[in-house]
């Protein structure tokens, strides 16, 4: 993947790809994002994406419809997603919605989002 | 020979010496003779000690007495300055009554460190208020701080749960989910047990204890079990690091 | 105040009245009205949670307005009340096609686009304290929601 193509930079560790988004998510970028991943996924095979979302203030529903869906895609080409380090705003704000996280696993931090792939 | 017509009312008036200074004052002022605008000013002060001394009944009582007794007494032009630091006044009590429900709410809903990464809520009262949604937002600020691992939810305080605070304790719980920690939920009453059976609310996103001896054992065995997982997980990082340059799809 | 608007309407809402005025039309507009609906309710002293929650409830009736009419205005307004108990309005109008059952459009779940979870208006309803809608097929869609800030 051309570097100009990725809205985030990624780390892989391991087999696992850490996805730090210091970004704003919008429609654009989550879309944008979503492509990124599963590109790489393919092209450094790893066995699961971890989603770092502590820089994010704001997950509306089509974010994390989008997210959600990156996560059955991935898991598709035989990779597991954990979401982790959701801000308390923004989980309230989740739950009062009614919006669950499918196929997303979800951990506290980075060590605990190791730990559960 | 005013003076002392003066000083016979204010007398009269206080009970206390500090009132009787206060009366001296406005009395003294009042019948100065001074500008409208610079008598507000001068009166102000008085007044504000004078009502919050008396309170506004027992101070209209004696507002009464004075320009019965001191023709000279502007009474009337008084009045509007009178109501005015009544308003004053009531604005910072109910201020200071805000904090005080503030400072009551935090310690209704104290949110309390059991264990090492286990966090209790005892939960008192009504789920449907402010402040129980101040309290769901301090207590997911605190888990996610932490890094809480299991939040303990003890009901046993909540009189009644219908379909609101039912829904509100759901949304709780998907929200602490949702920062990686577990929700253990215990002290759910019969009657309590029974009504959310019919309404159809079963909690089945959380472990459910039956005390909170029960609870914090389980809560405890999590946190082993975690502990246990975290370790395999460092002897299969361990290796994988150890045996570098092989291909690491083995690990 | 209430009833004031109701003598207008919902469809009559004047621009001006409004500390923030978004025209939605592209998709960063979503992004941008978000951003602004987030600046106001920290000024008006709202909770970090309830913050996130406007500016949640603001992106969803941003994206809606791009999604099904293309072009649209978000407005949004501090209101204090007698008691110092400020509430944050958001009006949403749009020009587009209508909705034919409002009853539908609100049910969780229900969507027409391809990419939505369907909770787009219900979630905006939960997030906030008062939700008014009135649609016309032909004729545009407005949405007024409330958020007052919590004593405690």
């Amino acid at each position: 993947m051309r570097f100009e193509e990725r809205v985030v930079p990624t780390i892989k560790i391991g087999d696992c790809l850490l996805v730090p988004i210091q970004i704003d998510l919008d429609d654009r970028t989550v879309e944008q994002l979503q492509a990124q991943l599963l590109a790489e996924i393919q092209e450094k095979r790893v066995r699961a994406i971890i989603l770092d979302v502590r820089m994010v203030d704001v997950i509306d529903s089509y974010i994390s419809y989008t997210l959600s869906e990156t996560a059955a895609m991935a898991r598709l080409m035989g990779c597991q997603a954990v979401i982790c380090g959701i801000q308390p705003a923004v989980a309230l704000t989740l739950a009062q919605m009614g919006i669950e996280l499918r196929n997303l696993m979800v951990a506290r931090d980075l060590e605990h989002a190791l730990a559960l792939v | 020979m005013e003076k002392s017509q003066l000083g016979i009312l204010v007398e009269e008036l206080g009970t206390s010496d500090y009132e009787r200074k206060l009366w001296q004052k406005l009395l003294q002022e009042a019948t100065s003779g001074a500008e409208a605008s610079e008598l507000r000013e001068r009166l102000r002060e008085p007044l504000l000690e004078l009502l919050k001394e008396l309170g506004e009944g027992s101070f209209g009582t004696k507002l009464q007495l004075v320009s019965k007794k001191l023709k000279e007494f502007p009474t009337v032009d008084i009045l509007p300055l009178v109501l005015e630091l009544c308003g004053e006044l009531r604005q910072e009590k109910e201020q200071a009554l805000q904090e005080f429900q503030q400072m009551l709410s935090e310690l209704a809903t104290p949110v309390i460190r059991i264990w090492t990464d286990v966090l209790l809520v005892p939960l008192v009262g009504g789920l449907d208020s402010d402040r129980a949604q101040g309290m769901v937002e301090r207590l997911l600020e605190r888990a996610s701080s932490t890094r809480a691992k299991v939040v303990i939810v003890d009901v046993s305080g909540v009189p009644m749960i219908d379909t609101a605070a039912g829904g509100f304790l759901i949304e709780m719980f998907s929200a602490v989910k949702l920062l990686g920690a577990d929700v253990i939920l215990t002290g759910l009453k019969p009657e309590v047990a029974h009504t959310l059976v019919k309404l159809g609310i079963d909690f089945q996103m959380v472990v459910i204890a039956r005390d909170l001896e029960d609870a914090l054992r389980r809560a405890i065995a999590m946190l082993e079990e975690e502990k246990r997982q975290q370790q395999k997980i460092a002897r299969v990082w361990g290796g994988g690091f150890l045996g570098e340059g092989e291909e690491s799809d083995e690990v | 105040m209430e009833g004031e608007r109701d003598k207008r309407g919902l469809m009559d809402i004047q621009e001006e009245d409004f500390d923030v005025v978004v025209r939605i039309s592209r998709e960063d507009d979503i992004a941008i009205a978000r951003q602004m609906a987030k600046q106001l309710a920290q000024e008006a002293g709202f909770s970090l949670a309830d913050v996130t929650k406007i500016a949640t409830a603001v992106s969803e009736l941003a994206r809606n307005i791009y999604r099904y009419a293309q072009t649209g205005v978000i407005m949004i307004r501090k209101q204090y009340q007698e008691t110092n108990n400020p509430t944050v309005q958001v009006v949403a109008v749009d020009r587009g096609p209508g909705i034919e059952d409002l009853d539908l459009a609100l049910r969780r779940g229900y969507t027409t686009h391809e990419r939505s979870l369907g909770i787009g208006l219900s979630g905006v309803k939960r997030l906030m304290d008062s939700f008014e809608i009135a649609s016309k097929v032909g004729v545009g869609t407005t949405v007024v929601v409330e958020k007052r800030r919590r004593k405690f």
